[in-house]
Parts: C-alpha cells; structure tokens; sequence
C-alpha cells in the first residue's frame, strides 16, 4: 500500500480532487491533544533519520502563550539519500497540509521549510505550492474560517550537510554559522529563536494528514510492530530500477531487491548494501538478504533504516575507495566544533588516502578503528558517529579488501 | 538539593549546579578547556567527559546538570581513557612547539599530557595542519592559530563580557581557524584577559612575550591603583623586577582586568621617572631633605595649602595630614573634587579614576576637611600634594611635590616608590580596603609617609608615630575602623 506516492498531484486542483486538505478540515474540528493523541497512535516516527516518534516529540510543546515554530526539514543532503525531493515533486501539498496540521496541533503561528540549497527548481515548487494554498485560504490568517492563522516561509540552505541537522538548522534560519546546539535544552523548550519549535522532515509531516483522515490506529496497522507506515526508499546504484519506492515497513530487503528493483543490472553482483544513507554501517549482500526493512529488524543487523537513503554497492566497487569516499565527505561537512569530530574526521581521511594509494600498512587500518571508536558517542552531534559507524563496518566486513590495497593488489580499483 | 555521588562518596550539589561545578567545590578537578567559569558553556572540548551510572555514554560534566541520585565516576578506566583519546585528538595538528611557545609552563595542553596524556603519537609530522603564526591582531596580544585549540573561550569574552564581538570561529571542520572581523584590531580595553583565558599559547601578551619564562615568575597579591574599582590583582616579578599584571579573581571586586589597570606596573620604568629629589630644577646630590626643610621652612604656613590625594594610600594621605596639623600647624587643609564613584563601561572601569577617593570622603568626615576649590588658588603662594593630584586640579603653583617621574611643576619634586614598591591601605569604591604589597624594592625613592616625618623632626615636631605599623594603627583607629571593611 501507498500514502504518499499513491497519487501524484503537481497542482492544487489534482490534490483537492484526490481528497486534498480534507484531513486540514477534519483536524481544525478536533482538539489539539486529540490530534496529538491519534499521532503518538499512529506509531509514525520520523523519517529525517532518527526514528524519534512524532507525536511524543509534539507532546513535548509546552502548552504556554507565546510563539511557537514548525520547521520542516527539508535540507535532504545525507549521500544516497534523494526521496523527500520526490515527495517535494509528486505531492508537495501533502506536505503543506501536513505543517498545517502540526503547527494547529503544536500551536505555532510560523512555519519554516529549510530546503536544500541545491534544490532550485524544489524550491519553486515549493513557492509554487505555497502560494496556491494561500490562495484557497489553507495557509494564512483565519484558515477556513477557523481562528488559527499559520503561514510558511521558505529558507534555502548553502550547501553545508551539517545544516540538516536540526539544531544547526535552527542557527542557520536565524542567520548564524550552521553549527549544533548542545543539548539540553531541546528545541521543544528552546528552538528557533529561543521559542518552542518542532522540527520535522519533509516525509514525517507529508504522512500526517492520512493519519488525520483516517485515524491513528489505522495507520498503526500498516507495517509491522513498532515500524509503523509506509516509508519511502531512494535507491542508487547498478540495479535495474533505481529510483524512489514507498513500501510498508518490513518488507524483506530480498522481496523489495527482486521484485520492485528487479535485482542487479546484467553484468552486476551484489556485494553490499547501505540502507539508510550514507551514515548507517554497510551490510554485506548475505547480511541484506536476511533483513527486513523495518527500524527494529534493521537495528537487530547492526545497522539502521536511517533516512531510507540506500546505496547498492556491486562486487567491482573497491570498498576502499568507497569508504574514502565517505571520509572525505564527514571530514568536508564537519562543522569543527568537537575536538574527537573535528580532528577524527580528517585524520581517517588521511589515513584512508594513504590506503587508497597504495602506502598504507596494516597498523593504519587499526588506528582508523580505533580512532573511530575515540570518536563514536562524545560529540554534540552524531555527525562524527556517522563516519565512525560505517568505517567500523567497512573494515570489519570487507578487511581482505583493505589488505589487499596494503599489499598493492587491489583488483578492483579504477587507478 | 540533589544528593549525588561522585568518585563513591556522597555529596549535595547546589541546585543548578552541573557536575563539573559539584564536583570542583568539593574538591574534585575535572580537567577541561572549553568551560570557563565565568562564560556560557560551549561543551566542545570534551574533556570534562564523566561516567554516569546508567547512561550508556559518557557526558560532559560542564553542561550536565547534577541531578538527585547521579552516580557518577571520573576516574574511571573509560573516563580516562576518553580523556587520552580527546588529548591525541587535540594533538595531532597541535605544532608542539613548546620550547618557542610562551605558554609552556601554564599551558593546558602540557600538563593535560602529564596528568592525562602521555601516549606515543601515532600521527605523521608532515601531516599537520599548518596555520599562521604570530598575528599582531592587536596592540596587547599576539595570536598563534597553529596552536589553537578552537575552544571559543575568546569568542566567547568578547561576545559575552565586553560585548564587542570581534573574533568568530571562520572555516569548518579542521579548517577552522580563529579570525577578526575584516579591518577590525582586538582592542577592547579588556582585551588581555584573553590571553589569560586562552588555554593554551594561542593568544599571548605582546608586552610579556619571551620577557621571562613563568616558571621563574613570584607572585605578591596586591590591588591595582589604576581608579576606583581597585581590583584584585597578582603582581608577578622576578629578581626585582615586575613582569606581568595577573587577574586575582574574587567575589567582591573582579573577574577581569581592564587592559590599562594591567599596564599600571610600567610607572616603574618608566624613562621619565623622577631620579632625585629637585628643587627649583636642580637634582639634589645626597639625600637633600634639609634642603627641602629650608625652602618649605621659608614659606608662610598661612599662605600654604595641604591638599590631601586620593592617589596616596591611607597612611601617607595621614602622616600629610598629621604633618600639615603638627609641623605647620597654621596651614589650611584640602582635599579634592571627587567624581561619582561608579562603573562607568558595565564592566570594571571606575568613573573615578583615582584609588583611594573613598578613603578622602573618611578623611573628610572624620577630620572635617574641606574641597579644595582651584578658584581660589590665588590665596596660596605654596601647596603641598601629589604630583597626579597637583595634575587633577590643574595647579601650577610653586609647592612640594611627591611624584614618580619628572615634571614641569614648580618647586620640590620628591621621587617617591610606586606602591609597586611600598605598602599602602586603598579603600575601593564599595569601601572594601585593601593594601598592595611590595613586589619589588627601590631604595633610591621615598616613602611619603617617612619624607613628611622627617620634616617634622626638622621642623622640630615629632608626629605621633616612629615607624610605618604605629602609622598603621592611627589609620586603623581613625580611618578604616567603623568606615571600611
Ligand atoms: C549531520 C546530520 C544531518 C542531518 N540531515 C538531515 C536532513 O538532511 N534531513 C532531515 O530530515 N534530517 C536530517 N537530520 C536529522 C535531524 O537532525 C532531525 O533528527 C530530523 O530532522 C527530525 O525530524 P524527524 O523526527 O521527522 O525525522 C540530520 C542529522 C544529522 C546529525
Ligand atoms: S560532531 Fe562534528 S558536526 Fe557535530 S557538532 Fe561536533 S564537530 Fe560539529
Ligand atoms: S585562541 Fe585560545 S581561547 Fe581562542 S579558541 Fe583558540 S585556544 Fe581557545
Ligand atoms: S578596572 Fe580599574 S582597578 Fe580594575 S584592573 Fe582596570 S584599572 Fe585596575
Ligand atoms: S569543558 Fe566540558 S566540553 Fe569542554
């Protein structure tokens, strides 16, 4: 089953005849804690890559005067990961309608969707959308008569990584360097501009307004357990059918692999796969085959579902380089405000350089192991966890292959 | 209160408190550099790394707020360890370049290793990261951004203290560096307690910079004289000679140091410094009192004004007094204008630019004195006071000086010891006394209070004191008893 790519809508008109802003209708009739309510039974978690519940992270609002803030993240720049931008092209109003909930339920009167800044022409849409709903009185003071007035602006990011996560999104709307806050205090108590704030991904909101419409539980019921919902997959890499799936949390990594991406391009062999984006430790081939794509499935594989970012990497790809590739990344995006993150990612860099070149000895695959290590869980943000984990994982699963490089015969790489 | 345990022992943390502050009142260090007590926390560093009983990682004890029932650990295996992983981390692109860095000796870094570190570095020489040194980034500081650890304590100073905000952290990642706006020096009037506050030898003092190497420093406790607030303050020499001016942090007067209150101890050498004792322009060979007697002598009392100074300590400001009642006995008694004594920049700096003006307000009550209005100068032919008082009051009559250095003044010029060099009782603006202590010595300059007792003698009056602690204890009686604390 599908919620949010079941049917496209470019424009208002096709959205309103699928049933648009109906859910916006229901919802402005309901209590705010109902809403709330129906939301933590939903079981919906956010899809931005934590998997926080959605409507325990709304309980959190204080109920006092004063303003309040919806943000929509929607900064979509971890490596692999490209589905919310097709949420952005096919839906964008379930979007909108979705933040017209929140922000009702929440309390905010302003909202914000911090996008991408490489998403120009998203961003149009965007604009696009918002204008339209603004014209039929979805967005805007007194929406459909009621006494709730909520409007969204939009913010365009400027190409750093670490802007998607929250709090240094937060900074960034407010005109600072994009750096994390420490925590506490959270942004539930201290957002943006020190107010009460939310902050969502594009995908988490978009599934609200079926949760409105047709209720908590029955959203619950689709999925499997605690892995409610339907979640959207961006798969890149040598498969037939590369591309945007929404699928119903569980399915076997084998059936969505065989049947929906249709398996390997000819010539192609499966060695690995990362699921949720590039910051999730890597699974091999036989480890993918036995998961199932759900949070607690995945989590039990020794990884996670992530931002449903997932990378399938064949048998010719050099692991080196591709874990090289990641280093060069994190090192790039770190914001350099943790000594263990500023000094462990570029550290590893130089270290999986000299690999890669073919100058490295074994003592340097432990040091980046145990540098990761150094690194994994002391930092403000998990952005240095985030290198951290899939370095273990790569060497630990693919350790021939970085011997290889040290002893100079990898046969894989492109050099 | 929240009952916690740190290290097995129990202990009650203040309400508010984080670990890191519990445990430091109780007695326990947690090392870190980021936190600064007297800024907002920034939790960056991550040495101040603590266990805490059921929370699978380990936290930072300067933001971690000691809750009731906190188990919490710092010493053990995995908080050390994470403390030798966040020194190797700091390290690796650190220059070490210790034997050419003016730090070495009160650097974090150094003994961070020592208690913390002492691994083998495992990090390639020609790896590291090189970045600009010796950047003249303002008049008073010299910063080295090779040996940054990108801590933002200065950041931090001069967002949240002075309010001025010139530095920022540009770049990312491990390009980060420590920068000032385009244009802009890092001149605020505080800007030297940055390089106290900088934890390691990113941001040192131009003026003490390879002066002398800390480890031979001394320190003396004093107060600096250099206006009303009078701050706490560490006098540093060696082999009489001061080196530096070092905040004494306290409750009652300061955290910080305004950078002119620091730069006071030059009055020391100054080149202009008075050498001798000089009457009518001409340096007196030998001790020349008995000159001074015989010009002073040759004046009508009648026609002289004692004016008390505000720069003077309480004891010379009592043996002038004491002096004018008993050895001239006719002359007339001043003191003079004072300002509103207050913070005049939201910081540290006195509206009231002189030491000891709340000690003339006692003086003034307690002896009935009255101010000395420069209107009616023309009725004295003679005064007697404090060259920077002579200075306040725009005198330029013929009179008995005390000075430091050499000036045009008419008449006696007496070279007398900074209070760098003598002791003296300074009552600040909220009336809390304090008495600076001698760092160094210099017997070719005159103490006031002795030079006035000796001209008494002369005069043929002893004053009611033989030596400097009977002085003390007139002042105690009459001045600071009742009014001071
Ligand atoms: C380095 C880093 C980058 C992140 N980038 C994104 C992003 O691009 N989009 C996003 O939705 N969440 C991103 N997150 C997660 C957000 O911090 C946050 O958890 C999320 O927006 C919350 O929304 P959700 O609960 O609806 O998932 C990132 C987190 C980190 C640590
Ligand atoms: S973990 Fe890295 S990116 Fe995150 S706050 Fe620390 S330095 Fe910045
Ligand atoms: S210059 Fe000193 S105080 Fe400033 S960030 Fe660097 S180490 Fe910290
Ligand atoms: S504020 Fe006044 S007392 Fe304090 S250091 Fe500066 S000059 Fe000295
Ligand atoms: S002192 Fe706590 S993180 Fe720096």
């Amino acid at each position: 089953m599908k919620i949010l790519l079941e049917k496209s809508a470019f424009d208002i008109e096709t959205y309103l005849k699928n049933g648009g802003y109906e859910a916006l209708k229901k919802a402005l009739s309901m209590k705010r804690e109902d809403i709330i309510e129906e939301v933590k039974k939903s079981n919906l978690r956010g899809r931005g890559g934590a998997g926080f519940p959605c409507g325990l992270k709304w309980s959190f609002i204080p109920k006092t005067e004063g303003p309040k803030y919806l943000v929509c993240n929607s900064d979509e720049s971890e490596p692999g990961t490209f589905k919310d931008r097709e949420i952005i092209h096919k839906n964008p109003h379930s979007l909108i309608e979705g933040m017209a909930i929140a922000a009702y339920a929440i309390g905010a009167q302003t909202g914000y969707i911090y996008i991408r800044g490489e998403f120009a022409r998203e961003t149009r849409i965007i604009e696009k959308s918002l204008a339209e709903a603004r014209s039929k009185n979805f967005l805007g003071s007194g929406i459909l008569g009621r006494n709730f007035s909520f409007d969204i602006k939009v913010v365009r990011g400027a190409g750093a990584y670490i802007c998607g996560e929250e709090t240094a999104l937060l900074e960034s709307i407010e005109g600072k360097k994009g750096q994390p806050r420490l925590k506490p205090p959270f942004p539930a108590v201290k957002g943006l501009y020190q107010c009460p704030t939310v902050i969502n991904n594009v995908e988490t909101l978009a599934s609200v307004p079926y949760i409105v419409l047709h209720g908590g539980s029955a959203y619950a019921s689709i999925g499997v357990g605690k892995s409610a919902g339907t979640k959207l997959f961006s798969v890149s890499g040598p498969v037939k059918k590369p591309g945007v799936y929404e699928i119903e949390l569980g399915m076997p990594f084998k059936k969505f692999f065989e049947e929906e991406l249709g398996g390997m391009r000819e010539g192609e062999k499966l060695k690995a796969v990362i699921v949720g984006g590039s910051s999730v430790p890597v699974l091999t081939a036989q480890e993918a085959m036995a998961a199932n794509l759900d949070y607690e499935s995945l989590q039990q594989a020794g990884t996670m579902l992530g931002s449903g970012g997932m990378i399938i990497i064949p048998e010719r790809q050099c692991m080196v380089e591709a874990l090289f590739i990641l280093a060069r990344f994190y090192h790039h995006e770190s914001c350099g405000q943790c000594t263990p993150c500023r000094e462990g990612t570029g550290w590893i860099e130089k270290l999986m350089k000299k690999i890669l070149e073919g100058k490295g000895a074994s003592e340097d695959v432990d040091n980046i192991l145990s540098i990761s290590e150094n690194m994994m869980g002391r930092t403000i943000c998990p952005l240095a966890d985030a290198l951290a984990m899939p370095a273990i994982s790569f060497i630990k699963k693919f350790e021939h292959e970085f011997n290889a490089h040290i002893k100079g015969n990898c046969n894989l790489c492109r050099k | 209160m929240p009952k916690i345990k740190i290290d097995g022992k129990e202990y009650e943390a203040l309400e508010g408190e984080t670990i890191l502050q519990a445990a430091q009142r109780n007695g326990i260090y947690i090392p870190r550099y980021c936190y600064h007590p007297a800024l907002s926390v920034a939790g960056n560093c991550r040495m101040c790394l603590v266990e805490i009983e059921k929370m699978p990682k380990l936290q930072i004890s300067c933001s971690t707020a000691a809750q009731d029932g906190m188990v919490i650990l710092t010493q053990s295996e995995k908080v050390k360890k994470a403390r030798q992983d966040i020194l190797e981390f700091l390290l690796i692109n650190h220059p070490v370049d210790c034997p050419i860095c003016d730090q070495a000796g009160e650097c974090y870094l150094q003994d961070y290793y020592m208690d913390y570190g002492l691994h083998k570095s495992r990090f390639k020489m020609s790896d590291k990261i090189r970045r600009e040194k010796r950047i003249q980034i303002g008049d008073y500081l010299t910063l080295d951004r090779e040996r940054c650890i990108l801590c933002t304590r200065c950041v931090r100073f001069c967002e949240e203290v002075t309010k001025t905000n010139e530095l920022f952290v540009a770049q990312r990642g491990d390009h980060s560096f420590i920068d000032i706006k385009p244009g802009e020096k890092l001149n605020n009037p505080y800007s030297l307690n940055i390089a106290d506050i900088c934890p390691v030898g990113a941001f040192t003092s131009s003026d003490f910079r390879f002066r002398k190497r800390v480890w031979f420093l001394k320190t003396e406790e004093s107060v600096c004289l250099g206006c009303a607030t009078g701050c706490r303050i560490k006098v540093q020499y060696d082999e009489n000679t001061v080196y530096r001016i070092m905040t004494s942090p306290n409750e009652h007067t300061n955290t910080w140091l305004c950078d002119a209150g620091r730069m006071t101890y030059k009055e020391l050498y100054a080149e202009k410094r008075l050498r001798k004792i000089k009457i009518d322009g001409q340096e007196q060979q030998g001790k020349g009192l008995s000159a001074v007697y015989d010009k002073v002598s040759q004046k009508n009392p009648e026609k002289t004004a004692v004016i008390l100074s505000p720069y003077l300590s309480v004891e010379d400001n009592m043996a002038l007094y004491l002096f004018a009642r008993h050895a001239l006995k006719s002359c007339r008694i001043f003191l003079p204008q004072l300002k509103d004594r207050k913070i005049s920049d939201g910081i540290l700096r006195n509206c009231e630019p002189a030491a000891n003006a709340a000690a003339m307000e006692i003086f003034a009550k307690v002896f009935s004195i009255e101010i000395f209005n420069p209107e009616k100068a023309g009725e004295f032919d003679f005064v007697i006071t404090c060259k920077k008082t002579a200075d306040r009051l725009h005198l330029e009559k013929e009179g008995l000086y005390f000075s430091l250095e050499d000036c045009g003044l008419e008449g006696i010029l007496i070279p007398i010891k900074s209070y760098f060099e003598t002791k003296g009782t300074f009552i600040n603006w909220k009336n809390r006394a304090a008495v600076t202590s001698p760092a160094v010595k210099n017997e070719n300059k005159f103490e006031v209070w002795r030079v006035l007792s000796e001209l008494a003698s002369l005069y043929g009056s002893n004053l009611p004191f033989e030596n400097l602690s009977e002085l003390e204890e007139i002042c105690k009686k009459e001045i600071l008893d009742g009014h001071t604390h």
